[in-house]
């Protein structure tokens, strides 16, 4: 998939609003109804806060003008809108009180007009902020744990990378929906129409003049602005590339060095950063055209009102033209790029409301079914395990398992071999219901696992994967993943048990040492010794193992080999064995061909067979001069 | 032995970065020359545009004759035009000029890394790398776009305003000027608070995302230990601390413009009081009255934008320097001054006492007094258990670690002084980790060749047992593999990376434990194929497991970094000593994997 490929999939933008996603989104808003309730009501005090100043500027030159013409022809200023809308009260409001100068007055409510306007702002933008966040937190938390629900296969399909980014920039875009999105477009267009209005109240015939530049500027705002979008676009789309290059550059630098290819690379990428450059350019151009014309726009309108407005209003109604005209434009600077914040909030949506709507192929049966279970439950049966017949397919006929049965009675131990994708893994998820079977059952104590819910069941069974994955935390935490019933004790006592207490003890904070970087501070045998930890202080009576290949030194080795064994101890075991050692520990070994079960018995019988098993054994003794190799095991989803 | 780390502090590194970045600005001169003169008319513009207004306003209050009222509305209808012309061509001269220097030092980086030994990137990590390369370009772009556009224009702007109130009424003008000034003391008392919890939310995002990452990831073993529950609390706790930084700088980002724009509305203040009585006194006209309040309208915006752009230089000068700290390394490993004329070479190669360490700091010597000599031609096994030194042993020959002076020779030259296009295309080198690029197969084996001939990937392909597999990939040879590609099998990357060796036609072939994770019937049909291609060359195979390297001419085992024995397989049978260990141990864990797993290909990696 090339670089752009992937910029687009993410980048899709669609609508800005829908209405079956904003209403699946309402559910995380609901509960903070109240705080959008005030921001919306809020509005109308800012708008009214926003309209003052000019308003008492007006006021005072209005005084001026009037005292002026006053003295000069005698006749006053017959203001008919200070009839209209400065009735009354707002005029006496503005009336200073006896014994203060009317400048002082008006200098007194300017500032308390302001600091009011600015106080109301600041609360109305923290508690619509404070709405988004909180909505999405929820939002979030609930997309984690619905995540943590699905079953593995999901995550079979869908690279890690992308699911993060579900629970962090697509939340994060759709809380942009209600710091910058729609609450301030409505808001944003609620202002430009009051202010027009208020302009249109106060002098008709020179508001219709003021906005006849208007429409052109909303058409050349919108313009340019579709254009920045597009240009935007394209920087995107080149900086994912240019990046991926360099990281791709520094993680294959001993090969880029080795075969001198510095030269072509370096042209390749001044291609690209040349490409970026100019997307870049074309969006400045563009951006300053939008920046310069709504400058231009307003610096008109004043032209307009001005020439205008001779004879016909007087100092005050120009100021007060001017002023608000101003807040008219304000928005429009901004108004479409609050349109893009939509259009990709609701495309964050629609992931998000895509994911919660995956059903979890894997369910816990109803509380019922699992009561009646356990009464059925049988001590004799307590620790086997049991495949009945199983069949088992990812789709349709590609069958990974045929008609598998076999019986691990309590503390028995079995091993599984058999070539890559015969299966082995497979019966391993199966067991640990990490998949359902197609056909056929399983019974873990006597109890069909599909009957127990999940997390009893994967409490029975202690599991060994092959890739040890560690998660941030102590050793400590590592080792009793988080179980509360599992303290200190237990958790030293495991790894003593599996002698991985002898490296713990020598790390400088020894169980409390910190785990760097998904383990990259644990060698191979560490981190395998770290896990056989974990599945006995799990405390299970049923191991499921699958043991790991890759190669460690021979002492390593021989620590394993003993922590196999000790785990294995007292338990009931499966496990997919690539060691002499262990499939000499086992009672019976089955061997898998192609999704079938072909052998069954112990190593000496096998062989005695002279069947599948034996001829495993000579080709790869025999046959070659080269020792076979260590390869690992087949990712999960091919197994 | 490590690349030298630039380790400057304080203001010393911040003035070197500041000089490096000034060798860019330099060079980008007319973007700003133009800028300042655009910026110059954009400002005259700005200042007359206030006095035509109030002019304007005065010859309507005045009853003036229409004519004359015409004459200053056109003229404030030239002054709108500038005033557009003008501040488009400052705002697309300073921005247009930071995106040149962003393209030309991302240019330079992405060079400079290409420079750079492997010891560098033992010391650094690819997320750091990135992080610079991408985050901190992207601050110093804004450093030098709307960051440089205020803090150059502002206070021309500001000085400018002042002026033309003055040539009004000085009093009134230094007295409506009073508040502006108290922005520096918001800007400092804000500027870092903003800065530090931006940065909060940054890292809380972070956490975030490795933990959703982590848990992602382990979703195996959350699922095979029912830590669900456990995972989510976990999750919650990090949600919520986020969500409590994120409240935290939402009420000083949205605090900030809210104080600032006080600052105009205090000087509007200023203005009712004392213009208001001046008005009173006779000493100001209405005119002179809007004019001044226009000014302060005119203001606002400027100062709005001097609030964020504080906090933009602050974090444009860190980004500075860290790339500077990138810049400063030295390339350890380059062409020496007096290099040999050195066109080809036959192959020979000796190591005279050679030691090596990794870094300074490392404790012990990896590579200790190796003596060793590969005749033209010949080939050599190097095995020894894991961390005896094999691969730096093998890495130090194309010279990706830094050579000590006289102790590798090749064709009896100092490695240092072989220029190293030369050294680099006659030695061919397959590294442990196959690492493919996202690009078709063929341009992946064509990766050391001027251009992709379908005929050179083809024979390499071949001579790499790689055709077969290529048969049943989707496209062929045009299939997109490496990251974003299709998922080879460990066996096919290691294959395809040999083909990519072979294609070079090396007269040094060097095999970095490359047949690991090939499946043993295919390992031995490349080595029968290998046999033919290793005719002629000089052939380095270093390998964990010992039948590997059987049949080569010599053989050496390390131990600690130390050459322990050497000889022939037959020879160092007879011997008795490690190798035979290494041989008995490999044969008993290989009899035990024989029956757990009897195939390795087709397995993705």
């Amino acid at each position: 998939m090339s670089a752009e490929a992937i910029a687009d999939e993410e980048e899709a933008l669609g609508k800005a609003y829908d209405t079956r996603l904003m209403s699946w989104l309402w559910q995380f808003v609901k509960p903070y109804w109240a705080m959008i309730v005030f921001s919306i009501l809020v509005v109308f005090p800012i708008f009214l806060l926003e309209l003052a100043p000019a308003w008492i500027v007006k006021h005072g030159l209005d005084a001026i003008v009037a005292t002026r013409d006053a003295a000069e022809a005698g006749a006053p200023s017959a203001d008919i809108i200070d009839q209209v809308v400065d009735a009354g009260f707002i005029a006496s409001l503005l009336e200073a009180p006896e014994g203060m100068a009317t400048w002082v007055w008006l200098a007194l409510v300017y500032a308390f007009v302001s600091v009011a306007g600015a106080a109301l702002q600041f609360a109305n933008m923290v508690i619509m902020a404070m709405t988004g966040q909180y909505a999405m937190r929820d939002l979030r938390v609930r997309i984690f744990a619905h995540l943590e629900d699905l079953h593995l296969g999901y995550f079979d399909r869908i690279p890690v990378g992308r699911l993060v980014t579900r629970v962090t920039n697509d939340v994060e875009n759709v809380a942009e929906m209600f710091s910058a999105g729609i609450v301030a477009l409505v808001t944003d267009i609620a202002k430009m129409v009051g202010f027009g209005a208020m302009l249109f109240i106060v002098d008709a015939e020179l508001a219709l003049a003021t906005f006849s530049v208007v429409p052109l500027f909303m058409v050349a705002a919108w313009f340019f602005r579709l254009k920045i979008r597009e240009a935007f676009r394209e920087v995107r789309v080149k900086i994912a590339h240019i990046n991926a290059v360099i990281q791709e550059t520094i993680t294959g630098i001993k090969v880029v060095q080795l075969f001198t290819r510095e030269k072509r690379n370096y042209d390749d990428f001044d291609a690209v950063n040349a490409e970026h450059r100019d997307a870049w350019k074309k969006s400045i151009h563009y951006d300053s055209l939008l920046f310069s014309a709504v400058e231009a726009a307003e610096g008109l309108t004043v032209a307009i009102i001005v020439w205008q407005g001779t004879g016909m209003a007087a100092a005050g109604t120009l100021y007060v033209f001017v002023a608000w005209m101003r807040r008219f434009f304000l928005p429009l600077r901004d108004l479409s790029a609050k349109y893009s914040v939509m259009q990709s909030s609701m495309a964050s949506t629609e992931r998000l409301a895509e994911l919660m709507n995956t059903e979890p192929e894997v369910k816990d049966p109803a509380a019922k079914v699992w009561q009646d279970a356990q009464t059925r439950e049988l001590e004799s049966q307590r620790g086997s395990v049991v495949f009945e017949n199983v069949w088992f397919a990812y789709q349709g006929e590609e069958w990974i398992l045929k008609d598998v049965s076999f019986r691990v009675e309590p503390r028995g131990k079995v091993a599984f071999v058999g070539a890559t994708g015969a299966g082995k893994t497979t019966i391993i998820k199966l067991l640990t219901r990490l998949y359902d079977v197609t056909r056929g059952r399983i019974l873990v104590d006597g109890i069909d696992v599909r009957e127990m819910p999940q997390q009893v069941l994967r409490r029975r069974v202690a599991t060994v994967l092959q890739d040890v994955v560690l998660f941030s935390g102590s050793v400590a935490d590592n080792i009793d993943l988080g179980r509360l019933d599992v303290g200190l004790p237990e958790v030293e006592a495991a790894a003593e048990a599996v002698e991985a207490s002898s490296f713990i003890e020598r790390l400088p904070r020894g169980y409390q040492t910190e785990v760097r970087e998904r383990g990259s501070n644990f060698s191979t045998g560490e981190r395998q010794l770290l896990s056989f930890s974990r599945a006995l202080a799990h405390g299970s009576d049923i191991l499921v193992l699958d043991e790991a290949t890759s190669s460690v030194d021979s002492e390593t080795e021989r620590l394993i080999q003993r922590g196999i064994h000790t785990l294995m101890q007292d338990r009931t075991s499966i496990a997919i064995a690539h060691r002499l050692s262990t499939i000499r520990d086992v009672d019976t070994i089955h061997v898998l061909r192609a999704g079938e079960l072909v052998e069954s018995g112990t190593h000496e019988e096998l062989l005695a067979l002279g069947g599948a098993y034996a001829d495993l054994h000579r080709l790869q003794n025999e046959g070659q001069e080269a020792p076979p190799v260590s390869a690992p095991l087949a990712a999960p989803a091919n197994a | 032995m490590s690349a030298a780390v630039v380790h400057v502090e304080g203001d010393g590194s911040v003035k070197h970065a500041l000089r490096r970045l000034s060798v860019y600005v330099l060079r980008n001169l007319r973007y700003y020359a133009i800028w300042a003169v655009t910026t110059l008319g954009y400002v005259a513009a700005f200042v007359a545009f206030p006095m035509l207004t109030g002019d304007a306003i005065q010859a309507a209050v005045d009853g003036a004759p229409r004519e004359e009222l015409t004459v200053v509305c056109v003229w404030l209808f030239v002054v709108v035009c500038l005033r557009f012309l003008f501040r488009y061509y400052s705002r697309t001269m300073v921005f247009d000029a930071a995106r040149e220097v962003e393209y030309e030092m991302r240019n330079d980086l992405f060079a400079h890394l290409q420079r750079l030994p492997q010891s560098f990137y033992f010391n650094w990590r690819t997320g750091d790398l990135m992080s610079r390369c991408v985050n901190d370009l992207n601050s110093l772009r804004m450093l030098l776009g709307p960051g440089l556009l205020s803090v150059m224009q502002t206070p021309v702007l500001f000085i400018s305003v002042f002026a033309a109130m003055a040539a009004i009424n000085l009093k009134l003008a230094l007295m409506v000027m009073i508040p502006f000034p108290l922005f520096i003391l918001i800007a400092r008392l804000f500027g870092t608070q903003m800065h530090s919890r931006s940065l909060a939310v940054q890292v809380g995002l972070g956490d975030l995302s490795n933990q959703a990452q982590e848990a992602i990831a382990g979703i195996p073993v959350v699922k095979a230990y029912a830590m669900e529950e456990e995972q989510q609390t976990r999750f919650l706790e990090s949600a919520e601390e986020l969500l409590h930084r994120q409240l935290r700088f939402v009420r000083i980002n949205a605090g900030m413009p809210m104080i600032v724009g006080m600052l105009p509305a205090a000087a509007m203040c200023i203005l009712l009081v004392v213009g208001g009585g001046y008005y009173d006194a006779g000493l100001i006209d209405v005119g002179d009255f809007i004019t001044f309040s226009v000014f302060i309208f005119q203001l606002i915006f400027p100062t709005f934008i001097m609030g964020w752009v504080f906090a933009l230089v602050q974090r444009g000068a860190a980004a500075m320097q860290r790339i500077d700290e990138v810049l400063s390394v030295e390339p350890s490993i380059a062409d020496a001054e007096g290099a040999q004329d050195v066109d080809a070479l036959r192959g020979e190669i000796e190591f005279r006492g050679l030691s090596f360490r990794y870094g300074r700091d490392a404790g012990a010597e990896a590579l200790d007094e190796i003596d060793l000599r590969v005749p033209a031609g010949t080939s050599i096994g190097i095995v020894g258990p894991m961390g005896s030194g094999k691969s730096t042993l093998a890495s130090l020959i194309p010279r990706l670690y830094e050579v000590p002076r006289g102790q590798l020779f090749l064709d009896g030259v100092d490695v240092n002084e072989i220029p190293l296009q030369v050294l680099r295309q006659s030695i061919a080198m397959v590294p442990q980790d196959s690492f493919l690029f996202s690009m078709s197969l063929a341009d992946n084996i064509a990766y050391g060749l001027t251009e992709t001939r379908e005929a050179d990937v083809r024979e390499a392909a071949e001579r790499a047992q790689l055709d077969k597999d290529v048969d049943d990939l989707p496209n062929g040879y045009a299939t997109m593999v490496g990251e974003r590609g299709v998922m080879l099998s460990g066996g096919q990357r290691q294959r395809t990376a040999l083909a990519r060796a072979l294609a070079l036609d090396p007269r040094i072939l060097i095999l970095d434990d490359t047949l690991s994770a090939v499946d043993a019937e295919t390992e031995t049909a490349i080595q029968a194929q290998l046999e033919r291609v290793f005719e002629g060359l000089t052939v380095v195979v270093v390998a964990s497991r010992v039948s590997t390297v059987t049949d080569c001419d010599q053989i050496v085992v390390l131990d600690r970094g130390r050459i322990v024995e050497q000889g022939t397989h037959e020879e160092l049978m007879a011997l008795g000593g490690l190798y035979v260990l290494l041989n008995e141990q490999q044969r008993e864990e290989a009899r035990a994997r024989a029956v757990g797993d009897d195939a390795g290909a087709g397995v993705p990696a």
